[in-house]
């Protein structure tokens, strides 16, 4: 066999780098911050700043339950169902491999205060299990992600209703704009964290534009979804939504 | 069917006390966290690395394509802390549009590449943890650590539920394909939707019958589990001391220096 040419060996090269970085099925998820990607004092600060979202979760949780002890099985069984949606692949159109966030869906569904807690124990579950996000991330995420997305899915889609808008557009819109929200939060944290030789708006400009092109369409993929899920659910549910107090709220 | 989750099951370091796999893992990931430089992340990288797949007999490709999981979230925003988009070039590198350049220098390079491998590095602090030890253990430490007994309670009863439910999810998914429900995206899209309301009306009525099982049981409002205890070994617990320490010392000398 000849040698071969350094052309030869230069497209080789580049083939087989070019193989490597896009070879790897590329996991578009929403964004969980990695861990060790904050620097210590953001990952306490973050976590402090959940606290007062937690506690007061924890106690709306604790005064449901005194009412009522069932309703821990159907608690646990939708931090569960958040955490399974979440872990599902969703049709996507790159053909990379997306996942829903699910929180959106759980706040419409059980209301924000509740998916604050399953918020906090999904994410601790997806770090373990799945290695998206991580443990010294958990109070970043969990701010972004149980937090800041549902409380204005929630809001979005009470102001919607009261707008009397069709349910269906309002469920899409809550949930995608609990999506895009979650992502500009996490683009905030990130950038809070990271402007070394820029300014912050610099940095978080940056940071929404490089993460735009898989966050945007997934956020608009989710609000189908969510509305898919929540219109059967409509059609074939009514007594186990009743029984989660979703349509109680809506009559 | 969550492949983490499994292996851990398989570990050889399962059965070695889960409170010291636990303190090893946060104290060497705090460290990690805190110091973020690129000697401490390389030691870290290289010997968690050497623990999980050796020690705990985890499958070197298994290990390296978890690895990769979280690439995707790296480069994108290592690429975003590394490059800037100015009006004039920095020393390292740039490349004109015109009037702008995208650009980088020393500095900036230098802080994406640490940032890159600390959170390598925590990665693999992690995945220590998560590949030898099971999710009960961790509870039960967590519980030990007094966390709050609702949470714990209600962490127990998830993580049951996430199999029952994937159990589910798959069956229907099994019969979703069968019955050409991803024949194309407008399908597929139904199709999941279809899937996440199933799912629900399933989970609802399974929890209530959960609890009618746990009342029939005499539930009181505490789930009692037994746990299965392993002794301290002094052996183990020297070295983790001594790594950690040394690991701390050399972070001090670096960072003060003598």
């Amino acid at each position: 066999m000849s040698k071969m040419s350094n052309k030869q060996k230069h497209v080789l090269t580049v083939a087989g780098v070019f193989a490597l970085v896009f070879g790897i099925v590329p996991q578009v998820q929403a964004m969980h911050i990695m861990e060790g990607y904050l620097p210590g004092g953001f990952c306490i600060a973050w976590g402090a700043l959940c606290v007062p979202f937690l506690v007061a979760g924890c106690f709306s949780i604790r005064k449901k339950l005194d009412g009522h002890r069932s309703l821990i099985t159907l608690l646990a069984m939708s931090g569960a169902f958040i955490f399974v949606i979440s872990s599902l692949k969703i049709p996507s159109v790159t053909g990379s491999c997306s996942h829903m966030t699910g929180t959106g869906l759980g706040a419409i569904l059980f209301g924000p205060s509740a998916v604050s807690i399953l918020g906090l124990i999904v994410l601790l579950f997806q770090a373990i299990l799945l290695a998206h996000g991580g443990l010294t991330t958990i109070g970043a995420n969990t701010f972004s992600m149980a937090i800041a997305g549902p409380f204005v899915s929630y809001g979005v889609y009470k102001l919607c209703e009261k707008g009397g808008l069709q349910k269906k557009v309002s469920v899409f819109l809550a949930a995608s704009l609990g999506d895009l929200f979650t992502y500009c939060i996490t683009a905030c944290q990130l950038a809070l964290a990271h402007h070394a030789d820029t300014t912050f708006f610099g940095a978080l400009g940056k940071f929404l534009m490089v993460f735009a092109p898989t966050q945007v369409p997934l956020s608009i993929i989710e609000g189908l979804l969510t509305m898919i899920i929540v219109m059967g659910l409509e059609s074939y549910a009514k007594p186990e939504l009743r029984e989660i107090g979703f349509i109680k709220e809506t009559k | 069917m969550i492949v983490i989750d499994k292996l851990c099951y398989n570990s050889k370091l399962r059965y070695i006390n889960a409170g010291e796999k636990f303190a090893f893992a946060m104290m060497t990931l705090l460290i990690c966290v805190i110091n973020r430089s690129i000697a401490v992340a390389a030691i870290v990288l290289f010997l968690m690395g050497i623990l999980t797949v050796f020690k705990g007999g985890i499958p070197l490709s298994r290990y390296l394509y978890f690895m990769t999981i979280p690439l995707v979230f790296l480069l994108l925003s290592t690429l975003a802390v590394m490059f800037h988009i100015r009006e004039v070039p920095m020393d390292l590198f740039a490349v004109s549009f015109g009037k702008w350049y995208l650009t980088t220098g020393y500095h900036s390079f230098f802080y994406g590449l640490q940032l890159l491998l600390t959170a390598l590095a925590s990665v693999s602090c992690l995945y220590f943890l998560s590949f030898t030890t099971p999710v009960p253990d961790i509870l039960e430490v967590l519980r030990k650590l007094h966390c709050p007994k609702l949470l714990i309670e209600l962490m127990l009863l998830i993580y049951r539920f996430i199999f029952v439910l994937l159990e589910t999810a798959s069956a229907i998914t099994t019969s979703q394909n069968c019955r050409l429900g991803n024949r194309n995206y407008k399908t597929s899209l139904k199709s999941f939707g279809m899937l996440g309301s199933a799912l629900m009306v399933r989970s609802v009525a399974r929890s209530r019958k959960l609890f009618d099982a746990m009342e029939a049981r005499c539930y009181d409002g505490t789930i009692r589990v037994l746990s299965q205890d392993q002794p301290l070994k002094k052996k183990e617990v020297a070295l983790i001391v001594l790594f950690d320490g040394t690991l701390l010392l050399f972070v001090l000398w670096r960072r003060f220096g003598v």
